[in-house]
């Protein structure tokens, strides 16, 4: 293939994807600077690659070519941020993490949280979850496509997706911050006869 | 109780769960006050962060740094975009040399597109199998599981920038079974789910500026398939059944493509 066919042939399958690509950088490096660099050199990886692309789902196939692009740099460049996290403790119950104090249920303060603090709260989420949340709202990709870029099981992303989410209506509904509390056995225990 | 199905709330919300999966779920969903809030605040999360968290498009910087990766091709995007008032401009200050010049750029804008075509058909065509295959296969055949137009329509144009023509097909054994949200051609698409007695049948749609043209036919990997460009719509209909019933779901389709 000469030069100019392998261009047309990359501008035709990467090129349209190129807001997600730079999104998910944006959202992984949390620089503009840093994340214009990792695209680039993503999209100079993807050229090489392009060989093995073998036509189906180009947006995932460059995804996963930013998102490993943007995991090296970060070793590189912010060792301290790949924080090591467990995926085993299991997921938070959705409701032992932040309880409703009462006054304002959650939903009601996630509808009513503004753009500042959303960008805020998937800011400080730790990357991997960080990266899935992004994947799934933002990029809307499924299960299965999130576990080919991310490279984890479809289990690790279901996990990791319900733990994002509990961090973030954390976060966004202050109100109801973690609190222990006595849990009324009578209520839980209220569907089975 | 909820604490049992943590990941369930969420893959119900993501419409990930199987059919059956999904419908014991909205059962569940009746007499379970605890799920039923958790998935009202999965909702709200998740409505939230795609209506307000930032989107980071790629900025100017980026595109023409990316443009300079390319064989040094003189500016092709942006001449191409500008071109329309560029000849309407020429036109007026050199009508008879424009004359000329107007008309071998439409020839050639034409030649292309003619060329590129087929081609962008043909990996469209390979993406629409792709999508049949992995959807009559796995499980997510449906978003919104109802053959209830009325349930299905709003369902689709809330997820999509558009709203789809949506109808019941005018054939005998023929039923909508719902929808989903599919992504074809760079773009989310509608994707409406017909049974034909034992056959999936799934019919993509999504808004083009094509003009009208008659439903082109094909098979690939065993599939047939057709599309057509209707009322600002292009149409993409796959499926596995034979000829004959195939050509009926597609003049069906047509039909109530044209009524809405």
């Amino acid at each position: 293939m000469s030069d100019d066919e392998t261009w047309r042939r990359f501008e035709a399958i990467a090129l349209p994807h190129l807001d997600a690509a730079y999104n998910l950088a944006r959202w992984l490096t949390r620089n503009d600077h840093d994340a214009e660099d990792v695209v680039q050199e993503a999209l100079v990886r993807a050229m090489r690659y392009l060989g093995g692309f073998r036509g189906e789902g180009a947006r995932p196939w460059l995804l996963q070519i930013v998102r490993n692009t943007c995991w090296s740099w970060l070793k590189e460049n912010r060792p301290a941020e790949r924080q090591a996290f467990d995926d085993d403790d299991g997921e938070p119950a959705w409701h032992d993490l932040a309880a409703p104090a009462g006054d304002e249920p959650p939903a009601v303060a996630m509808r009513k949280a503004d753009r500042a603090l959303i960008d805020q709260a998937i800011a400080a989420l730790p990357t991997a979850f960080r990266e899935v949340l992004v994947l799934r709202e933002l990029e809307d990709l499924s299960y299965a496509e999130i576990a080919r870029i991310a490279e984890i099981p479809i289990g690790t992303v279901m996990s990791r997706l319900a733990r994002a989410r509990a961090l973030m209506r954390g976060a966004l509904a202050p109100a109801v911050r973690p609190v222990l509390r006595p849990v009324p056995k009578v209520a839980q225990n209220g569907g089975t006869p | 109780m909820s604490e049992d199905y943590p990941s369930l709330a969420h893959a119900f919300v993501d419409g990930e769960l199987d059919l059956k999966s999904q419908l014991e779920l909205e059962q569940r969903l009746a007499t379970d006050p605890a799920l039923r809030q958790q998935v009202d605040e999965i909702r709200a999360l998740r409505q939230a962060l795609r209506e307000h968290a930032g989107y980071h498009a790629a900025p100017d910087a980026l595109r023409r740094r990316v443009a300079a990766l390319g064989p040094a091709a003189p500016d092709l995007p942006p001449v191409a975009r500008a071109a329309p008032a560029d000849l309407a401009r020429r036109w007026l200050q050199w009508r008879p040399l424009a004359a000329g010049l107007g008309l071998a750029a439409v020839v050639m804008v034409a030649l292309q597109l003619a060329w590129l075509q087929p081609s962008r058909n043909d990996a469209l065509a390979e993406e629409v199998v792709a999508s049949h295959v992995r959807a009559t296969l796995g499980q997510r055949l449906v978003d919104v599981a109802s053959s209830d137009l009325h349930a299905v329509k709003p369902f689709l144009s809330s997820k999509l920038g558009f709203s789809p023509p949506v109808a019941a097909l005018p054939l005998e054994g023929s039923q909508l079974v719902g929808g989903r949200v599919d992504y074809l051609d760079g773009r989310p698409v509608a994707a409406l789910v017909y049974r034909q007695g034992q056959h999936d049948v799934d019919a993509y749609v999504w808004p083009s500026s094509e003009t009208d043209r008659a439903p082109a036919f094909g098979t690939a990997r065993g599939y047939r398939f057709a599309h057509w460009s209707q009322a600002g719509m292009t149409h993409w209909v796959i499926s596995d059944l034979n000829e004959r019933r195939f050509q009926d779901v597609v003049r069906a389709l047509q039909q109530v493509g044209g009524e809405r």
